[in-house]
């Protein structure tokens, strides 16, 4: 029983994992936390789901569109709201990004209602047996692109010239600028990139989640505790801390009270910002 | 080789910079000198892309640079090594290395780039997987120094290189600036240890509330009654 | 304390004749007028809407525009409100306007609690912390249903009457939501005004200076938390009355949140009308498009709230009320013929004459400050090692060493926005090492400068001062006398009501020596006052620091310009890689051959021969 209970909560891990991974990144960088951070998510989702709906697409296979397509729509919204604002104050970034959370729900809410809406595949109950536990393969899978992302990102950030610049921009602005670094070009390239993983996250999650204009929000929310908890800028973090959060949320639904689990996880978040507002792990800059 | 005139730098309302003009030639090392807030850091930035001036005009060679971006006046090969330093803390001496490469002018010559820096600072070679943060003041001098040759520069700015340095490091760093000369760089010096920046210059500037206020050839301001008045208020 | 009451009742009426103050009154009631005869209930309602909306955003006001702590989620203490008075009235039939009071007393008391430790944490962090409050609140609303009715909320029985806060038609509930509104904004008004007001918006321009003018910026954000909280949760007792249901999905929405931030913000925060303008133009907007667009409704209005919010955080940061600011302005000045603000000018500020005059000093000068042993580093770098040196009373000391020898951090240090690994700080005998905040030592009387001057930017010369003079003045009319003084000391007069982002370099060292004197320190501490000024300026601040002297301030000066550390300092001591090298008197420091070496390099001496 607590057995399952734990692999419940590593594998919701694993998404919160991968949703906060583009949040933390784009942190990480630029010192930008963005609030609108869940309604891309929302947008990725919406994406997939008519992807499906019209040309019956897989959304495994949707992944090659709506990956592409985020990664363009991260960078646009960089260069018109993020890069006129780049060098104001913390709070100008979060009441822009949060007037970029309304608009998107809006647009949403517009054109498609308050309706859930959710996709059934074949394989969407699919469970797999470990002995006593089951595992449900799309869950899996996501855990599975978690980790794979976070690899990807690391080898990326390691091993190319526009990585490496990425880098060195988090770690020193003035020094990368001296180096021939295009600053507003490579900002806009990581914002792009942490809203195109948004966008795997979206077409990953739609075999086992509904789509609806707030649907962002209760994400992101989580993708907050977990950056912190994680330590903003630190990749390896944030999947830990996604998976810290995921078992605290399995375990308190199950031994605590269904409704609270939410707020088991809500509670540490603040503690954690009283007592270590650097996170667990520490700020790590994108090592 | 590069030529600065009358610009005048503002921050926001207040002035750094007022009528600033000087010049720098190939095999040249010039120096410019003054106090903290003189508006030295403040000239480097302009001339390097950082922060453009209100007025007056940079020339390198024939080509006006005073309103390029910084990108691109490294991509002309005009490199700044910062005061403090400024290395990529959480990247390795190879890595900070590489970046200084990062143009793509200087990036088809890395290996060649590369075997001199080490010639150069043969201690690098050691250190070449430790993280820059953890070298010593010294070795991160000639690691910053090193990353700013990586990019095949043909005026190289350094500002403040002996900064909280020991004596005898001090000695060496100033050595290998004059080895870079001979390689026919261009160099501008920022220094407010006078007698070392003041001793191996061609020429140098004293700079004063952002105005500069004597120039002439380094030997004679370092006999010079008032170079010593302008800094112990004789 | 008579001559203050006096002084107050006759400012009160001088400021009523002002056209400010009449031309409000007039439009307070014409609200008034309209609402009694509004007898429409769809217009009923969105007037009462936009009035308590407005209220809400003025109450956040107080916290977010005034204090610069922007909480994302003071719908919580709206719906503490709410449900507290609901509560002890189903359950113990007591009236809703005490309950009311008791409300918004427990949303006080939880915004304390639980605000007063997020305030360390820094701009978002604290937004973050603030969502969380919010959700915790609605989680335990649904969870813990046996008290509030979970998910499905509590309603109220309807039973008209002032006693109950209930009314048949919208007339009863308008008026008491305007009522809320106004009394909410004479609050901030005055708060504005007192002396609590001014040290407010100081620490929401710059917390570093506002610690070093003595005061407690923990204690002032905690304030301003809990009359925020308390008028949030007074008008969600006024709510739950009005729409008789109390569920947590409503009421601590984060939408909801989200609105009346937007409201300020639009409007401009920080200011009274703001809030209220916001409101005015927002609400009733989205009420009428809900008749219009019905089912897209939503969609539109949160896209347009979106855009409006975006857009105003990049191009008109101050809200309306900066744009229609200046006409406003012109209107007064027309209706009361007489000039409301001096013309801007630049340029350079003269000094005005005074006789010299040194107070004889003592006999035996006593030891203001005495640093023995003091020990700094900074990761693995030694920044200060072993420093002694002290300060008699009276003196003027210079502090001098080049680059990166540790004076900044020196003061860093006494000021306590450093602690030392090792050593002890004495002050007037009193040891004051590691004493933190720093408020706590710029009380006992230590002042200082910045390198970087630290202007509170956003208000003007005079409101700088009096920042700077709050913390010890009796009364508001003390604080307002004293910064008279000040002004005048330092020939700010003509700038008094410019902005401090407006003055020169000049001008704002200028107004940093202002605001350090305002505290009436006993030891000053300059840092590189000098530098960026020219020969004329240069000469100004000199005779100034020498006037300062003479009224009996000792001063610690850093400086690089030598001609002012020549004619100023009675000592000199200079410091080299974080440690004392020399002492002694300028004339006799200067030909020390190891300065020389420090300043100059090693060689120099050789070079002369």
């Amino acid at each position: 029983m607590i057995g399952q209970v734990l692999v419940n909560g590593i594998l919701l891990g694993g998404i919160y994992a991968l949703v906060s991974l583009g949040l933390t990144l784009i942190f990480g960088v630029m010192r930008i936390i963005n609030f609108a951070h869940g309604q891309f998510l929302m947008l990725a989702m919406y994406a997939t789901y008519w992807l499906f709906q019209l040309y019956g697409m897989d959304p495994y296979v949707s992944i090659l569109i709506v990956v592409p397509l985020m990664l363009v729509i991260g960078m646009g919204a960089y260069r018109m709201i993020i890069q006129p604002i780049i060098d104001a104050s913390e709070m100008t970034h979060v009441f822009a990004t949060l007037g970029l959370n309304l608009s998107l729900q809006g647009i949403a809410l517009f054109l498609w209602q308050g309706d859930f809406r959710g996709i059934r595949t074949s394989y969407s109950s699919l469970v797999i047996h470990l002995g006593p536990l089951y595992i449900n393969i799309p869950r899996l899978i996501i855990f599975l692109c978690a980790i794979a992302a976070i690899l990807a990102l690391f080898l990326f950030l390691k091993k190319t010239y526009t990585g490496k610049a990425i880098r060195a921009s988090a770690q020193k602005r003035v020094a990368a600028q001296l180096m021939g670094v295009n600053l507003s070009k490579i900002y806009m390239i990581a914002f792009g990139i942490g809203i195109a993983i948004v966008g795997l996250t979206g077409a990953v999650l739609m075999p086992i989640y509904e789509v609806f204009p707030s649907v962002g929000s209760l994400f992101a929310l989580v993708a907050f505790v977990v950056v912190v908890l994680g330590g903003l800028g630190n990749l390896g973090g944030a999947l830990v801390g996604g998976i810290v959060i995921g078992v605290v949320e399995s375990v308190s639904g199950v031994f605590i009270a269904p409704a609270l689990k939410e707020g088991v996880y809500f509670i540490i978040f603040v503690i954690i910002l009283l007592l270590r507002p650097t996170g667990i792990f520490g700020k790590a800059v994108i090592r | 080789m590069l030529k600065v005139e009358a610009i005048d730098v503002y921050y926001g309302d207040l002035q750094a910079v007022q009528g600033a003009s000087f010049q720098v030639g190939k095999d040249q090392i010039v120096s410019l000198v003054g106090s903290n807030g003189a508006g030295k850091t403040t000239t480097l930035n302009a001339i390097s892309g950082l922060h453009r001036p209100r007025s007056g005009t940079i020339r390198f060679g024939e080509i006006n640079i005073e309103r390029r971006g910084s990108h691109q006046i490294v991509e002309l090969g005009i490199i700044q090594v910062p005061e403090g330093r400024m290395l990529f803390p959480e990247m390795t001496v190879m890595e900070n290395l590489e970046m200084g490469c990062y143009s793509l002018r200087a990036r088809k010559n890395f290996k060649n780039s590369l075997q001199e820096v080490i010639r150069l600072f043969p201690i690098l070679a050691e250190r070449k997987e430790q993280l820059a943060g953890t070298l010593s003041g010294g070795e991160q001098q000639m690691l910053a120094i090193g990353r700013g040759l990586m990019a095949q520069p043909k005026v190289l700015m350094l500002d403040e290189p002996s900064l909280g340095l020991a004596p005898l490091v001090v000695e060496e760093i100033i050595e290998t600036i004059k080895t870079i000369r001979t390689r026919g760089t261009a160099i501008l010096l920022v220094e407010q240890n006078v007698f070392h920046a003041l001793s191996i210059s061609d020429r140098a500037y004293i700079l004063e509330n952002g105005e500069i206020v004597m120039e002439g050839k380094g030997e004679e301001l370092l006999k010079n009654e008032k170079v010593r008045k302008a800094y112990l208020g004789l | 304390m008579r001559e203050n009451r006096s002084m107050a009742i006759r400012y009160i009426l001088e400021e009523i004749r002002h056209p400010k103050a009449y031309l409000t009154l007039i439009a307070v009631g014409v609200l008034y007028i309209v609402v009694l005869s509004v007898k429409n209930p769809y217009w009923g309602d969105i007037l009462t809407m936009t009035f308590l909306l407005g209220a809400l955003s003025l109450s956040w006001n107080i916290l977010g525009g005034y204090g610069g702590q922007f909480s994302l989620g003071h719908a919580g203490f709206f719906g503490i409100g709410a449900y507290t008075s609901t509560l002890l009235l189903i359950h113990y039939q007591i009236s809703p306007w005490i309950g009311m009071l008791l409300g918004g007393g427990l949303a006080a008391l939880i915004g304390g609690l639980i605000f007063y430790p997020c305030f360390r944490l820094k701009g978002i962090f604290f937004c973050l912390a603030t969502l969380a409050f919010q959700e915790v609140v609605k989680i335990a609303a649904v969870h813990f249903r046996g008290l509030t009715g979970g998910a499905m909320g509590i309603s109220i029985p309807f039973k008209a009457g002032l006693a109950n806060m209930m009314f048949q038609g919208k007339t009863g509930y308008m008026l008491i939501a305007l009522s809320f509104m106004i009394i909410i904004a004479l609050v901030t008004l005055v708060m504005a005004r007192s002396r609590f007001g001014y040290k407010l918006v100081a620490l929401r321009e710059d917390e570093d200076a506002t610690e070093t003018l003595g005061i407690s910026t923990s204690r002032c954000k905690l304030l301003a938390a809990m009359i925020s909280a308390f008028f949030a949760g007074c008008l969600g007792t006024f709510y739950a009355h009005y729409s008789t249901l109390v569920d947590p999905y409503s009421i601590f929405d984060m939408m909801l949140s989200v609105e009346f931030v937007i409201f300020a913000i639009l409007g401009g925060v920080g200011t009274v009308l703001g809030p209220i303008l916001g409101a005015f133009a927002l609400v009733p907007i989205d009420a009428l498009m809900r008749g219009y667009l019905g089912q897209g409704q939503q969609g539109v209005s949160f896209f347009a709230y979106g855009m409006l919010l975006t857009g105003v955080v990049i191009f008109l940061p101050q809200g309306i009320l900066s744009w229609i600011s200046s006409p406003l302005n012109r209107l007064m000045e027309a209706l009361s013929g007489e000039k409301t603000r001096p013309e801007p000018r630049a340029g350079k500020i003269e000094p005005q004459a005074e006789r010299a005059e040194k107070p004889s000093r003592s006999m035996q000068p006593t030891s203001i400050l005495e640093i023995a042993g003091l020990d700094k580093s900074f990761g693995g770098l030694k920044v200060i090692q072993c420093l002694d040196f002290h300060v008699r009373e009276g003196e003027i000391v210079g502090l001098i060493g080049p680059n990166g020898a540790g004076k900044t951090t020196c003061f860093n240090l006494i000021t306590g926005f450093e602690e030392a690994d090792a050593g002890r700080i004495l002050f007037k005998g009193e040891d004051i090492t590691g004493l933190k905040p720093p408020n706590r030592i710029s009380k006992k009387g230590v002042a200082r400068t910045f390198q970087i001057v630290k202007p509170l930017a956003g208000l003007t010369v005079t409101e700088n001062i009096l920042a700077g003079a709050a913390e010890r003045a009796g009364s508001i009319h003390e604080a307002r006398m004293k910064s008279r003084n000040i002004v005048d000391l330092l020939g700010l007069w003509e700038f008094r009501d410019i902005k401090a982002s407006s003055l020169t370099l000049g001008g704002r060292k200028r107004l940093e020596l202002a605001k350090a004197l305002a505290t009436e320190p006993t030891l000053l501490l300059l840092d590189e006052v000098m530098a960026g000024l020219n020969p004329t300026e240069v000469e100004q601040a000199i005779q100034l620091i020498k006037k300062i002297s003479n009224r009996g301030i000792t001063l610690l000066v850093i400086e690089h310009v030598m001609k002012a550390v020549m004619s100023l300092a009675d000592r000199v001591v200079v410091i080299h890689h974080g440690q004392k090298i020399c002492e002694g008197r300028p004339q006799d420091v200067i030909r020390d051959p190891g300065v020389i070496e420090a300043y100059l390099g090693k060689g120099y001496q050789y070079a002369e021969g």
